[in-house]
């Protein structure tokens, strides 16, 4: 599988973070994801800012984001992402533990592409992440690149 | 509020127990008594308020009534004074009239003068009007009728033997009655007039004296019971004020007590939300853990891995999904309690044909013979009571499935005015109805795991719907002989 840009996985827990990454190895697109440990993080990769100055100018494909994240949480992020016109066309995939209903409304609300609720069960959990991957990293097509060009 | 009017009634019941016993009177007498203030306990404030009412009303009709009574009394008594005042005076005018006329009669008979036969004949003149003024006022009582007669016939005579004396002089000169000149011809009769008329005038001033002290005892009469009367409207009335203001104050007590908890209630509710909604981010990122990397130690290992840790490494999964399991349907039942919920007619044919539809594939393979009555239309959040008959229908296919030959069942109790009742009944293996309290409850389980699967939240789920719509839940059942489970819903929908 080729793919051409990266993804952004925000996950804070460690554990999360392996398992997702475990299931993009199967699929052999692991290595063009960028993880984030926090909201902050996520922002700092999207604009280009701290640790990821020196980056490759280009949008990610797809930002999986966890909704209950330290400092900044996913829903922030989200918001963020929306409401810049430079952001606003990257696909966002919120991918939780949480099914309420108030996080689904909140989420489609400020713009969420997809939401996607992280299954208890390993296989299920495992083909998820790897349908993800593929599909918005894979078979999506991005929308043309802008990235950090306000900068 | 009922309790609040019951203690309030008791309190002076209960005084005045203590303030009876130590005179002793005996149970006989207080008996009636107590019997009444039981009785008033018994009551609602509504009641208490309407005989207070109706007794002042009772009282205001009898007073009205007495003193109408007495006042007509009193002018009866004006009317007969003034009848009496009347014939006294009748009486004066005769006694001097007949006095007059035996004057002027004999003194025209001793002087033959024409102008006192004149006079005389003026004064007789006056007796028919003195008759029927006589006969007039005297009517009311038979005693001075009789006396008035008696009056009437002397006056008569007299009259009569004086015209005769008269006839007499003119016609015979008056050597011939002489004698009776000097005596007066009606002088008899003009004594018993004089002694009937003192009679009659005593008779009269003693009745108008009695009719006086009558008439003074009868205002005085109504005057106190005017008093009295008002005195005693005024106590009811004040009791009866007193009980509605006891009651509005009681009413307002608990209304502000009932808000408190109200708040308090809330302040809970959400602390528990905040609680599930914890619940469900935290528990289970856990249990995924255990379960991926359970699985990916088995990936890596795969090779090495004899069948006992494969067994282990499987029973970890397990318990893992299961628990995760447990910790959804919790979500899903504390959701139940707190979702918005809609209020519209459902159509419960349609509803239960989409969940037997929905069910399809569990039936696959199943023989089961359906009993579906015609069912009503009820009130209420359509997808929520879907869920309801969804679990009942799963439970009566899920504990029938030992059953070669299922039989389910969906009626109707008779309808009543207040509730729709609509049951699922199964011949599977039904239940001890002694366990009957415990099937409602959250992860309560009747049977062991490996007989049929279910983390026990189903029927909690029925049962909190079905009260959130104001309606109840039971079921009846026998071990191996079925079980049927009743959902009774308020037909006008909750009342909120």
């Amino acid at each position: 599988m080729t793919l051409a840009k990266p993804i952004v996985l925000a996950e804070d827990n460690p554990r999360d973070a392996e398992l997702a990454l475990a299931a993009m190895e199967e699929e052999h697109i692991s290595d063009k994801v960028v993880l984030c440990h926090d909201g902050a993080e996520v922002l700092d990769y999207l604009y280009c800012r701290g640790p990821f100055k020196t980056r490759l100018k280009e949008n990610p494909a797809v930002v999986f984001l966890d909704l209950k994240m330290p400092k900044v949480n996913g829903l922030e992020v989200l918001r963020t992402i929306k409401a810049d016109t430079n952001l606003r066309a990257i696909p966002v995939v919120m991918l939780t533990s949480s099914r309420e209903e108030k996080d689904l409304a909140e989420s489609y609300t400020l713009g969420a592409n997809a939401y996607v609720v992280k299954p208890v069960e390993f296989q299920q959990f495992l083909s998820a992440v790897k349908e993800l991957g593929v599909f918005w990293g894979v078979i999506n097509e991005p929308p043309p690149e802008r990235a950090c060009s306000h900068q | 509020m009922e309790s609040a009017t019951n203690h309030q009634a008791q309190a002076p019941s209960l005084h005045d127990d203590v303030g009876k016993l130590p005179v002793g009177s005996t149970p006989a007498i207080t008996a009636p008594s107590q019997r009444i203030i039981r009785w008033f306990q018994t009551l609602t404030i509504e009641q208490r308020v309407l005989t207070g009412f109706s007794l002042v009303f009772v009282g205001i009709l009898i007073i009205s009534a007495i003193s109408y009574h007495n006042t007509n009394g009193l002018l009866r008594n004006n009317g007969l004074d003034g009848r009496s005042h009347a014939l006294i005076q009748l009486l004066g005018s005769i006694d001097a009239a007949m006095g007059e006329a035996e004057g002027t009669h004999r003194r025209y008979l001793v002087t033959g003068e024409q102008a006192y036969l004149e006079a005389y004949k003026r004064v007789i003149a006056q007796k028919p009007t003195f008759t029927t003024y006589l006969n007039e006022l005297t009517q009311d009582s038979p005693e001075q009728q009789r006396r008035a007669g008696e009056l009437n016939r002397l006056m008569e005579r007299q009259v009569s033997v004086e015209s005769k004396a008269i006839t007499h002089v003119q016609e015979r000169g008056i050597q011939s009655v002489r004698k009776m000149a000097l005596e007066g011809a009606g002088r008899r009769e003009l004594d018993g007039i004089h002694q009937i008329i003192s009679e009659m005038d005593v008779y009269e001033r003693q009745a108008l004296n009695r009719r006086v002290i009558e008439s003074a005892a009868n205002t005085r009469h109504t005057i106190m019971l005017l008093a009295v009367g008002a005195g005693l409207q005024l106590v009811l009335l004040a009791s009866v004020y007193y009980l509605i203001r006891h009651d509005i104050t009681e009413r307002r007590r608990v209304a502000g007590e009932l808000q408190h908890r109200g708040e308090l209630l809330e302040a809970a509710n959400k602390e528990l939300e905040a609680f599930s909604y914890s619940v469900s981010h935290d528990l289970r990122a856990p249990l995924r853990h255990i379960d991926g990397y359970a699985a990916l130690l088995r990936k890596t290992v795969d090779q090495s891995l004899n069948e006992k840790a494969a067994r282990y490494l499987q029973t970890i999964s397990d318990a893992a999904k299961q628990m995760g399991q447990l910790i959804d349907d919790l979500l899903v039942f504390s959701r139940m309690g707190r979702q918005d919920m809609l209020q519209t007619t459902v159509n419960m044919d349609q509803l239960i044909k989409s969940i037997l539809s929905d069910l399809r594939l569990d039936l696959h393979g199943r023989q089961i013979s359906w009993t579906i009555a015609s069912l009503p239309e009820v009130k209420g959040d359509p997808s929520m009571l879907r869920q309801v008959f969804m679990n009942l229908l799963t439970n009566a296919l899920k504990f029938t499935s030992t059953k070669p030959m299922a039989s389910i069942e969906i009626g109707v109790e008779p309808p009543s005015s207040d509730e729709v009742v609509v049951y699922v009944r199964d011949n599977g293996v039904g239940f001890d109805m002694q366990y009957a309290p415990k099937l409602f409850g959250v992860f309560q389980r009747l049977h062991r795991a490996d007989e049929f699967e279910g983390t026990g939240i189903g029927l909690a789920n029925v049962r909190r719907i079905v009260h959130r719509h104001g309606g109840r839940t039971w079921a009846d059942g026998m071990p191996d002989k079925g079980a049927t489970f009743y959902v009774a819903l308020p037909r006008g929908g909750i009342q909120v």
